[in-house]
């Protein structure tokens, strides 16, 4: 079941995860996060990456409830307040803050699973391989590739230009000075780059029409087709029945 | 599906080139590493846009707004999945900057820095809605400190949302846009003529 399990076709990941998300906002709180979370959490711990969606989820739930606790409940009280220290508070206002945070914690892990557990290039080959087109493909795998040498070109520049004495102190407005030098020649590079990788695209006759190979296949078994067409019509369902109630 | 790849003999403002289908990966990765020149100057602003507006104003709309799309499903890949949520707002950055290149705003620095106001005004009032459906309102970082201090100020929860994301995006906007439009001024003559940029009369 577990090997199964981290071997899924990434597609079926993700219609998972999407209907864990419809589940999280449509289902009322705290019964629909609760559930979604707990099996996104499940399916993590399954794929060995429990620990990380667990990081990933809280990153953004607990910080979410903190402001939104700060904000409802001590900055500008909502409802019934109560004294403490002399400040006026507003406890109830804690709960509804909790919800916000306990869906938004829930998507997250649903999504962070299927991020965690499956490399982009192979998400993208999954949807090649359901027809998604090659322009979209190059798009989403080059964008891929091209960020740690951006990464890195930054880097350079910004070495380089402070070794030739540019502050990057200072005041704000100096600040943002600063950023026309450091800015311009990573733009610039990349830009001159995109021209030698369009002519490389049309040497490989990347706008033919026909239909592309691929070296490597996705596994995609019928009865995971199956399962992902219950899925769908499972997310679909539950939406008319959030517009609807 | 509209095929964006143009055969070169039918020109079409509703189609993308070889020449921006290759800018919009490094534009997307622009967008991501420009964080490092961000975090190194400690810059009250993003920047996350620039790439996005860099493809605006030499290819166009349906470029930059692919581009804006594209960015945030990289981040939502790699990052993490609530950058997905705000893929709408990303979209209407890359059409509005779009538009904007073509009404020529990125001629001057005065002109761009006149149209980042109106994009951040896009930008900030289409986040709104989602920050409130999905955040609760407030999101945890600069803007979301913003709104707190603002309903501190008694303003109403929508207005302070709002007020918030307008006043952080229209920075962040206008500063990304003057600096593409100082750059296109400096972008050697042959790379600018292949994106159909104007040229300067000798």
């Amino acid at each position: 079941m577990i090997a199964r399990l981290r071997s899924i076709n990434p597609l079926t990941a993700l219609a998972i995860a999407v209907l864990l998300v419809f589940v999280t906002y449509i289902v009322p709180a705290p019964t629909g996060p609760l559930a979604a979370l707990g099996l996104a959490l499940v399916l993590a711990a399954m794929t060995g990456a429990g620990r990380r969606v667990v990081v990933l989820a809280a990153a953004v739930a607990v910080p979410t409830w903190i402001f939104l606790a700060v904000m409802n409940v001590v900055v500008a009280p909502e409802g019934d307040t109560v004294q403490v220290a002399g400040i006026d508070v507003a406890p109830a206002a804690l709960l509804p803050a909790a919800w916000v945070s306990l869906r938004l914690g829930a998507a997250v892990a649903a999504l962070g699973w299927v991020v965690m557990t499956t490399p982009p290039q192979r998400l993208v080959r999954a949807l090649a391989q359901r027809g998604l087109p090659a322009w979209s493909q190059y798009l989403l795998a080059a964008s891929l590739a091209a960020i740690p040498e951006a990464r890195r070109r930054a880097r350079e520049v910004l070495d380089a230009q402070r070794c030739r004495g540019l502050p990057v102190g200072g005041s704000p407005l100096s600040r943002l000075r600063a950023t026309l030098p450091l800015a311009g020649p990573l733009m610039v590079s990349l830009v001159t780059d995109s021209e030698r990788h369009a002519i490389a695209l049309d040497a490989r006759a990347f706008d033919a029409r026909r239909k592309r190979t691929s070296l490597t296949e996705v596994a995609d078994p019928n009865d995971e087709r199956s399962l992902r067409r219950v899925i769908w019509v499972a997310t679909a369902l539950l939406a008319l029945w959030g517009l609807l109630r | 599906m509209c095929r964006i790849l143009r055969p070169r003999h039918v020109p079409s403002q509703a189609t993308v080139s070889t020449i921006a289908l290759a800018l919009i990966p490094r534009a997307v990765a622009l967008n991501l590493a420009i964080g490092a020149i961000v975090a190194a100057l400690k810059l009250p602003v993003y920047l996350d846009s620039m790439g996005t507006v860099l493809v605006a104003a030499l290819a166009g709309p349906l470029a930059a707004v692919i581009t804006g799309v594209t960015s945030n499903l990289v981040l939502g890949m790699l990052s993490s999945p609530t950058f997905i949520a705000f893929i709408p707002v990303t979209a209407v950055i890359g059409g509005a900057a779009g538009l904007a290149s073509r009404a020529g705003a990125f001629r001057s620095v005065p002109r761009a820095l006149a149209a980042g106001l109106l994009i951040g005004l896009l930008a900030g009032a289409a986040s709104v809605p989602i920050v409130l459906a999905l955040f609760g309102g407030v999101t945890a970082g600069g803007t979301g400190i913003v709104t707190i201090a603002l309903r501190a100020l008694h303003l109403p929860f929508e207005a302070a949302a709002l007020v918030a994301s307008v006043s952080v995006d229209v920075i962040d906007k206008m500063f990304s846009c003057a600096t593409v439009a100082a750059v296109l001024a400096r972008l050697p003559r042959r790379i600018g003529a292949r994106f159909g940029l104007p040229q300067p009369t000798a």
